[in-house]
């Protein structure tokens, strides 16, 4: 990440780069939204098993999205420590937020893997397809999440993280709140609301 | 039309050529609508029926308002540019930035306008929805394929369930209601001067109604009327057509009880029936209504198969008493049926006659000019 | 991975081919734009020349039915995605920083990826030409026809690959030009003293990062139910095709208001300089734009009127589609006020500028009257239709882009195009265009269905078919006069800095602009700023002349150019592209875009080598 921008001047006061994140993720929110949608009009549309009430498991969802959200949390704590300038807490941060998104990611991978064993795969019915989807696509986030964390533990480790570019880490750090946020959505819809959805509602039409 | 002045910018000072060639804008328009407006077959211009009448009644209104406004703001726009042209010498103009008062009267004012068309048509919406009450309509269910339709009447008269394709008859002054289904792609349900169209989507069924009204067609029945397949649906949609035959009661009900296989009591019309029970049958039904099963299988193979596999297809029971082949698209001839059985896909490119019966594989057909002659024979019951 | 960087030095050329490649110089990319979309323009306008051949009698078979689906296809798709939208994207990197005093966009290597992107995206989708699997589902493509057992080849996903990165490059584009806007204005440029065009970038852009994610949603839902064995779009397994209309057009309504707010933005800019007043009723300009933006979003269903979602839904899209008449009528009868008691000045741009409003009219009273939902049962997927686009989208976004080229291009190039040329041009283009399309509504109302490649004779159709045909042969000369024109202005008279006399701030600067626009970031006091400028001058007895470049052009910071968006760039395209053949191309496609991104990264926005 350069830091040619530190001093730029801009009419808002607002700098540019956060701008750039704030737009994209308003971008980002009709991009869920539109999975999301597809989901929720092909709730109970599957013409065969399995179905969520079948494989969702919520309490085991239920730890990943508090670790999900602890990682927010240690975010929050990374961009104190920047501000700080706190050298050694930049990168400790930077690493549990990382960290606690990975065991995320671990419980996803876990979570697909026994999924796809008990049946439910993208090509077997809709519930898979659009379940997949959706987590994947949020999965996806999470993990370039990770990736971008790491880099910026790397340059923390340098010694190049620190009040001057607290704007880096707190740009990554709007990234990672809509991700979790994005989460909450699902987790709501997917596994409280829809997690217990049986077989299909008569189609119309007959 | 390059001015004199020093400026690089050149101003326009023929403005009577302008006019002149605006006021023959305007008379070729004129001329246009006047030649424009056809009510040959498929024309919009023209209903038959309270459902387009409805429909074109509310279109009329709404152009000649909209003729209204344009004449309007056009009329102003080009008073603006002429009275305000630009003249040598002029000085700058006043520098004006605004008027709210005549902003709100031109918000309002076009509020009004579509607000009222808006509510209007909400009610013709409502109106045109379904049958009036106590009326005795007819029902058909329609089922497009690619690409020709398939009309099944559960109920033709006296609990006869009749199933025919591409031309559906219909008795005059009754309403008709149809449940439109598709078993592919989605297609379109249009017969102009009946009603507007309805699309035919896989899984859904949508229902509309028409009908035709003896005071409102001027010829004498029975009466054909063209419809057209209104959704692109494939490489054939431009020749997906079918054909309405508006016909009194009396007629339908005896073209309904006549409804039956042909009868095929001379030699060649046996020897047809054999060819035709060797050869087509894996697609075609032609003893009355299809079987449900084998209609599901053909599906079937329509939709998972590769080259030659059974494909839902017209029923040929009563092809003898139509007047078109091919989804509307000929009349229905011996030459033409002959052409049809030598080379659908020369007459209809891309169809799946041609493209999934074994007959066809090699390119050209596999019978020969007298099994076709026995095929026609049968098929139009020659005697 | 700074080594990256310090591997391949940071490029310094400013000269040839490597430069162009290179740059990201908001003004040359604005050129390439421009240039790139033009050449599919008349890629596009043959397809559709074939289009009118095949049609021009009854029963002809010039082109069998599978050709002509690829035409009217790929001639609305290049059309929409390759001619309007960049050509919009064109002036919007020309002028838009210039308009608001600033050096140069917010992220000017971001802006070269969106160039590249778009080119490589459209290339892609037109290798399918090559190997002949042309997208044949018409511009909206509607599912389930685009499944694997009804479109078995490679076509649709072409397109639809294609299109998503065609999308990818335009949402980058528009989240810079969302931040350029609201963030690098000038100082005193508040929002309100904005350029009228400037404003309508910004709702466009908004609008794209809105819109598109929703049809990139769709295209990837059909990508994996082509390619992935999902069924998002299959009804025999329970997937529903109607929701690819619902994803498709929540995109694309908003998308027509993306393809016309520009050009409208444009003619907010031409018709003040040629009244010699300024804009009648800015602020209502600009707030029917916004509203305009907003109400775009609530009326898509009126594409889908006949799709049998029964007469609630119909009447409350007929209600809400209808009203957003009101908000562009606003925007007529301002313009109409804005030349009221003015001095008009027929230029070739302010000709253009007019066409666009007489035409723009007829379009959008013919678009009133598709929004009456039971008359539309009638005209939906008829030349009615058609007549309606090409009036909004020929005499309006295509009138409205001439008008700015007309108007622009001395700014651009520093020549003047010819006056007689063009006026040529536009009356050709005029009378061609309403030769062809004003029949249209005829064979629409008397019953012709659209993308139908052959009908018969007994319909009545032939005369107006002729007609339409014929008018095409005036619009393809009035192009070649246009083409005539661009060519001629090589040798043209020197523009000079300000030949409109237009109130606008990037007629300040000199023609064609210096690399770093402005020698001084200018003070911003009010709307139309150089009027002010000149008219302050005028009144101290001190007239503006040409502008005088800078001294030292070593005072002023521009970024250097980069290779990495086009690396970039080219490795999205690869992934694309291995999608298409073979997924080993993907991956290192792949790889290239992770190279590009971490250089790019690591790049310092000036190179070592310019610093001083
Ligand atoms: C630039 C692009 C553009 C623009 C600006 C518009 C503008 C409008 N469009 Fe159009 N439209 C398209 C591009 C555009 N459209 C395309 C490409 C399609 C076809 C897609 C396809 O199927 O391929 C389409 C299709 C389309 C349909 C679907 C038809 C169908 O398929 O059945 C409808 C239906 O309501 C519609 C309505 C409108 C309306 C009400 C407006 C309004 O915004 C127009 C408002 C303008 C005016 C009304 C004129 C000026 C106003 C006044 C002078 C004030 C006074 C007026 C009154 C009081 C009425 N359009
Ligand atoms: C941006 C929008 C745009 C533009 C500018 C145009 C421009 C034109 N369009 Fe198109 N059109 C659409 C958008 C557009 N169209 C859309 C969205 C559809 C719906 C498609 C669908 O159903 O899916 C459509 C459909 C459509 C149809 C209906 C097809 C059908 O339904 O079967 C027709 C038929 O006539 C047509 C014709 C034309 C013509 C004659 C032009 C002319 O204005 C073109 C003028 C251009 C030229 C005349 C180019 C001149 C070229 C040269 C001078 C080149 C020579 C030089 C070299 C070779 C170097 N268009
Ligand atoms: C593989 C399936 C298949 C076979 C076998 C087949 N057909 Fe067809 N046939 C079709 C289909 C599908 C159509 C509809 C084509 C269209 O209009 O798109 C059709 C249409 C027709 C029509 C026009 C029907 C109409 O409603 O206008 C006739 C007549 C016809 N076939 C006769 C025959 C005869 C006779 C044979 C045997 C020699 C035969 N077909 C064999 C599939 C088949
Ligand atoms: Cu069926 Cu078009
Ligand atoms: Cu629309």
């Amino acid at each position: 990440m350069a830091h040619a921008a530190e001093h730029e001047y801009t009419t808002t006061g607002l700098s540019n780069r956060k701008m750039l994140m704030w737009v994209f993720l308003g971008s980002d929110c009709l991009f869920f939204g539109a999975l999301i949608a597809t989901y929720m009009v092909y709730r109970g549309q599957s013409l065969v098993g399995p179905y969520p009430v079948d494989i969702i498991s919520v309490p085991v969802t239920t730890i990943s999205t508090f670790v999900l959200l602890m990682s927010s949390f240690a975010m929050v704590q990374a961009l104190a420590a920047t501000n700080a300038d706190n050298k050694r807490a930049i990168v400790g941060w930077l690493l549990a937020t990382a960290f606690l998104g990975s065991i995320f990611i671990g419980f996803q991978i876990f979570e697909f893997n026994s999924f796809k064993n008990e049946g439910l795969t993208l090509a077997g019915n809709l519930f898979g397809a659009t379940f997949f989807t959706l987590t994947g696509f949020h999965g996806a986030h999470v993990t370039l999440g990770i990736i971008w964390l790491l880099c910026m533990a790397v340059l923390g480790a340098k010694g190049r993280l620190g009040p001057g570019t607290a704007l880096d880490v707190e740009i990554l750090g709007l990234y990672w709140h809509f991700v979790d946020i994005v989460w909450i959505v699902i987790f709501t819809l997917l596994y409280l609301i829809g997690g217990f959805d049986a077989g299909p509602v008569a189609l119309p039409g007959g | 039309m390059q001015s004199t002045s020093n400026s690089n910018r050149p101003t326009g000072r023929r403005s009577s050529l302008k006019k002149r060639t605006v006021m023959f804008g305007l008379l070729a328009a004129l001329f246009l609508f006047v030649v424009g407006c056809s009510k040959d077959g498929m024309s919009t211009w023209e209903a038959f029926g309270p459902v387009a009448q409805l429909q074109l009644d509310l279109f009329n209104v709404t152009m000649w308002l909209m003729v209204i406004v344009f004449f309007l703001v056009e009329g102003v726009l080009l008073y603006a540019i002429i009275r305000y042209r630009k003249r040598p010498g002029q000085p700058k103009p006043t520098q004006i930035h605004g008027n709210n008062t005549l902003e709100i009267v031109l918000t309002i004012v076009p509020t009004i306008l579509v607000l009222g068309l808006g509510i209007w048509s909400v009610f013709i919406l409502f109106e045109i929805d379904a049958p009036p009450e106590g009326s005795d309509p007819l029902h058909v269910n329609v089922t497009a394929h690619q690409w020709w339709f398939e009309f099944e009447y559960p109920d033709a008269g006296n609990g006869k369930k009749i199933i025919t394709a591409n031309e559906m008859r219909i008795p005059v002054d009754r309403p008709i209601t149809l449940s439109l289904f598709s078993d592919d792609v989605i297609h379109s349900f249009w017969v102009p001067k009946l009603a507007g169209k309805l699309d035919m989507v896989p899984t859904h069924e949508n229902k509309m109604w028409i009908q035709a009204d003896s005071d409102k067609i001027d010829e004498d029945l029975p009466v054909t009327l063209f419809g057209q397949c209104a959704e692109l649906c494939g490489i054939a949609h431009a020749l997906m057509r079918f054909r309405v035959t508006v016909m009194e009661q009396a007629d339908f009900d005896s073209w309904a009880a006549g409804y039956s296989e042909p009868p095929a009591i001379t030699d060649k019309a046996k020897k047809g029936k054999q060819i035709f029970a060797a050869n087509c049958t894996l697609c075609h039904t032609i003893d009355g209504p299809d079987d449900p099963a084998l209609s599901a299988s053909r599906l079937k193979g329509f939709l998972t198969g590769a080259d030659i596999t059974p494909v839902p297809a017209p029923n040929l029971t009563d092809l003898r008493t139509r007047q078109t082949l091919a989804a509307g698209l000929m009349d229905l001839t011996e030459t033409n049926l002959r052409a049809w059985l030598h080379d659908p896909d020369g007459i209809k490119p891309g169809n799946y006659m041609a493209a999934r019966a074994v007959l066809y594989q090699g390119g050209t057909v596999t019978l020969d000019e007298d099994q076709i002659d026995a095929l026609i024979g049968y098929l139009l019951d020659l005697r | 991975m700074a080594t990256i960087t310090g591997v391949i030095p940071r490029p310094t050329t400013y000269a040839g081919v490597w430069g162009w490649m290179t740059t990201i110089d908001h003004k040359r990319i604005g050129i390439l734009y421009g240039l790139t979309a033009f050449a599919f323009m008349l890629l596009a306008g043959l397809e559709a020349g074939v289009i009118r051949m095949q049609l021009v009698s009854a029963e002809n078979d010039l082109l069998g039915p599978a050709r002509f689906n690829q035409m009217f296809t790929m001639h609305a798709t290049v059309m929409v995605f390759m001619v309007i939208m960049p050509l919009s994207a064109s002036f919007f990197n020309f002028i838009v920083p210039l308009a608001i005093g600033a050096r140069d966009v917010a992220f000017p290597r971001l802006n070269a990826l969106s160039y590249w992107l778009f080119l490589f995206g459209a290339l892609l989708m037109h290798v399918s030409f090559l190997v002949d699997q042309v997208p044949d589902a018409g511009w909206f493509s509607y599912a389930n026809l685009t499944e694997k057992p009804f479109s078995p080849n490679r076509a649709l996903d072409f397109w639809a690959i294609g299109l998503l990165i065609l999308g990818t490059s335009s949402v980058a584009a528009a989240l810079n030009f969302v931040v350029t806007i609201v963030n690098m204005r000038a100082p005193g440029m508040s929002m309100m003293r904005l350029p009228v065009f400037v404003w309508m970038t910004l709702i466009t852009s908004l609008l794209l990062v809105l819109a598109f994610p929703v049809i990139t949603v769709g295209l990837i839902e059909l990508t994996m139910d082509r390619n992935f064995g999902t069924h998002f779009f299959i009804p025999s397994e329970g997937g529903d095709p109607i929701l690819w209309q619902h994803l498709f057009w929540v995109f694309g309504h908003p998308e027509v208001y993306i393809l016309i707010l520009p050009p409208m933005g444009i003619v907010s800019e031409v018709l003040p300089t040629f009244s010699g007043k300024p804009l009648f009723g800015y602020p209502f300009i600009v707030f029917s734009g916004i509203v305009i933006g907003i109400m775009g979003w609530a009326v898509w269903s009126h594409h889908m009127f006949t799709v049998g979602l029964g007469p609630v839904a119909n009447s409350v899209f007929t209600i809400t589609t209808m009203l957003i008449a009101v908000p562009t009528g606003v925007k007529i009868f301002n313009w109409i006020g804005t030349m009221w008691r003015g001095a008009v000045e027929f230029t070739t741009s302010m000709m253009f500028a007019l066409g666009f409003v007489a035409l723009f009219i007829v379009g959008g009273l013919s678009g009133i009257s598709h929004a009456i939902s039971p008359s539309d049962f009638q005209q939906q997927d008829t030349y009615y239709i058609v007549a309606h686009i090409h009036y909004v989208l020929f005499g309006g976004s295509i009138f409205g882009i001439f008008a700015g080229v007309y108007y622009w291009f001395p700014k651009i190039t520093g020549r003047m195009l010819d006056e007689t040329l063009g006026k040529i041009n536009f009356w050709l283009l005029f009378i061609g265009m309403n030769l062809t399309f004003f029949p249209m509504h005829f064979l629409g109302l008397n019953g012709m269905p659209r993308r139908i490649y052959t009908y018969s004779a007994e319909f009545g159709w032939e005369n107006l078919n002729r007609l339409a045909s014929l008018g095409y042969i005036v619009l393809f000369v009035g192009f070649l006069f246009f083409m005539y024109n661009m060519w001629q202005s090589r040798k043209s008279r020197p523009a000079g800095h300000d030949p409109w006399d237009a109130p606008g701030l990037e007629w300040s600067i000199s023609s064609p602009p210096p690399v770093y626009n402005f020698a001084e970031i200018p003070q911003v006091e009010g709307r139309d700023q150089y009027w002010i400028m000149k008219a302050k001058a005028e009144a101290a007895g001190t007239p503006l002349t040409e502008p005088e470049a800078l001294i030292d052009v070593n005072t002023v910071h521009m970024p250097s150019p980069s290779y990495w968006p086009i690396v970039t760039a080219a490795g999205v395209a690869l992934i694309g592209g291995g999608l298409l053949s073979h997924y080993a191309i993907s991956f290192l496609g792949g790889a290239i875009t992770m190279m590009g991104v971490i250089a790019w990264s690591n790049e310092p926005t000036v190179a070592p080598s310019d610093q001083h």
